[in-house]
């Protein structure tokens, strides 16, 4: 058992080298290759590192493996006047065929919201070469911001690209749209398989040792995992939740940790079952800050809403102006949680390729080989550097996002002594 | 063609379907590990550390119950030594004592013994003597007498006698 686990992870780690190399290989035969055919136009295609970068942490439609091969992932989308649509990503064939409208626009379903497109399969453009003609990425003012806006041409028309509807209310540049992709997109696919593997380590493997094994020194991959258990319960949960109240959010707090550190980790895998950029999505964040929120408020005792709405201990005319600090402090408390593990995370995919990036740029896009060489090595060192400095973070972030959520709910739950409350509160 | 960085910065643009999709995970990841996993292994760990700790507890609670015992052992030891000690010389003195007394009743009662058998041999001869002074006495009498008896029948010897005795007087 152990040996066949054993070849079959050295497997899976050597055809994960070739593929990166493959994929490599790839990526620069690509832009030769569109260069050439461009060069001639005078249309020079440059290597545009911004947009490159953020369709690379952006989520997907598909899980694009390398080359021009993407593994097809479940559709789900919901347009308000038009129900719901069900596939498998693949039915779109990475953007040359539009269905029902909806069109794949750089590995994301982007929907033509115009009633006069046609409904069904269409075919947009009969190869990959013609599909850069089809979608055009311009930019337009929306309130005197500057917003991209995706132009599609089919039959000679031009039809505005409505991106899947946000829940920024237009303040990052999104907001609600003409349908709502509820879809197993990429980050989902990558949440599942973490979550997966959570249940695998944990239930199937190292519960079972504690069942069966009570009373044994632990072994195997219980030894492991047991000395990250028992850190976070010794050096997160107890003393900040207390000794009477943290056997009851344990389970929560370990939750979010192990989420989050795994989905960190598979964040930092460069091929298939990771590349993710989980933790480095708001929405991941969002979900997981307000459920800390929602926590934290409705296990709040009588001595937490005191300290909100009326502090005690201090003069009557700053009791005002600290309920507006506290009662703010409900929000901020969480969208601090949330910004500070989006932020890491893509900060760090954005620094890992940009120096990736660094191949394409000294390299002006595949005109200059000595350059790429150089960039190649540059970037290779730096990244290898950034890749051990990303481990610390995926570990570090997790263990603050816990250790934040258990002193937010530990300050809920906290019961103070009310003789010398002032003395002791905070 | 860097005007795109905001409106591309899609990570900042929560999509409801992955928020959907993260609380769902999650909370498969919170019923299905954290409840079903987390918790039976805090209290298997809970239970391990009351285990261990009583386990040391108890050693050291039976290493101390041993040394007690020890000690306990070693004074019991002492003692009994002690006493063998004060009862071996208790007998001794006491049979030392038990000697003496007899010697010393045997010695008295050879004494006593010899004086009634001086005494007795004193009176007896006392008595002897005084039987024998007695029968002398009457011996000599009775010859005195029949000397007497026979001097004295003629006168002649009676004036011879009598003058004799005067001048012996003088």
């Amino acid at each position: 058992m152990k040996l066949v686990l054993r070849l079959l992870f050295l497997l899976v780690l050597s055809t994960g080298f070739v593929f990166a190399q493959e994929a490599d290989h790839n990526d620069d035969d690509k832009r030769v290759e569109a260069d050439g055919s461009h060069g001639e136009e005078g249309s020079h295609e440059a290597y545009e590192p911004v947009t490159e970068i953020m369709n690379h942490i952006s989520d997907a439609n598909e899980f694009h493996l390398f080359g021009h091969y993407a593994i097809p992932l479940p559709i789900i989308l919901y347009a308000p006047e038009h129900g719901f649509k069900f596939g498998l990503s693949n039915m779109f064939h990475h953007g040359k065929t539009a269905v029902d409208g909806y069109v794949l626009n750089h590995g994301r379903v982007n929907r033509v919201a115009d009633p006069a497109f046609p409904e069904g399969h269409i075919e947009l453009a009969a190869n990959d070469h013609d599909l850069h003609d089809v979608i055009e990425m311009t930019t337009h003012e929306v309130d005197g911001k500057t917003r991209d806006l995706g132009l599609l041409s089919y039959g000679g028309e031009e039809y505005k690209l409505d991106k899947p509807s946000t829940l920024d209310g237009g303040l990052a540049g999104g907001g609600i749209t003409s349908f709502y992709d509820f879809s197993i997109t990429k980050n989902v696919f990558t949440m599942m398989l973490a979550a997966l593997l959570l249940w695998i380590v944990w239930v199937m493997i190292i519960k079972k040792k504690y069942i069966n094994g009570a009373g044994k020194a632990p072994s195997g991959l219980q030894s492991l995992m047991e000395p990250v258990f028992v850190f976070i319960r010794d050096e997160v949960t107890k003393p900040m939740i207390g000794e009477k109240h943290y056997e009851r959010f344990q389970p929560f707090i370990m939750s979010l940790f192990f989420f989050i550190l795994f989905c960190n980790l598979f964040g930092l895998i460069p091929l298939f079952p990771g590349s993710a950029n989980v933790t480095g999505n708001i929405a991941v964040t969002l979900g997981l800050a307000l459920l800390v929120m929602l926590v934290t408020n409705f296990n709040g005792n009588k001595d937490y809403w005191m300290h909100i709405l009326w502090m005690p201990g201090v003069p009557v005319f700053v009791k005002p102006i600290l309920t507006i600090v506290e009662v703010l402090g409900i929000i901020i408390k969480p969208f601090s949680l949330m910004i500070r593990l989006f932020a890491n995370i893509s900060a760090g995919h954005i620094i890992i390729l940009s120096l990736i990036g660094l191949i394409f740029v000294f390299g002006e896009s595949g005109q200059n080989l000595a350059g790429a060489g150089v960039g190649a090595v540059v970037g290779t060192a730096f990244t290898a550097f950034m890749n051990l400095i990303e481990l610390l973070v995926a570990f570090l972030q997790a263990f603050i996002f816990a250790i934040l959520a258990a002193s937010y709910i530990g300050a809920a739950v906290e019961e103070h002594d009310h003789h010398d409350e002032h003395a002791s509160a905070h | 063609m860097y005007s795109m960085l905001l409106a591309d910065f899609n990570v900042l643009m929560p999509d409801p379907g992955l928020l959907f999709w993260t609380l769902l995970v999650f909370a498969f990841v919170y019923f299905f590990v954290g409840r079903a996993a987390f918790k039976p292994i805090q209290n298997a760990l809970k239970k391990r550390d009351t285990e261990i700790q009583e386990s040391i507890d108890e050693a050291k609670r039976v290493q101390a119950q041993m040394a007690q015992m020890k000690d306990d052992n070693a004074k019991l030891l002492a003692e009994a030594r002690e006493e063998s000690t004060r009862i071996i010389g208790e007998a001794e003195a006491f049979a030392k004592k038990r000697r003496d007394e007899a010697v010393t009743e045997a010695k008295e009662a050879a004494q006593k013994v010899s004086a009634n058998a001086q005494r007795d041999i004193a009176n007896m001869r006392d008595s002897a003597m005084a039987d024998l002074k007695k029968e002398v006495g009457t011996m000599a009498i009775d010859i005195a007498e029949k000397v007497l008896q026979k001097e004295l029948k003629s006168d002649v010897n009676q004036v011879a006698l009598v003058n004799e005795l005067v001048k012996n007087l003088n």
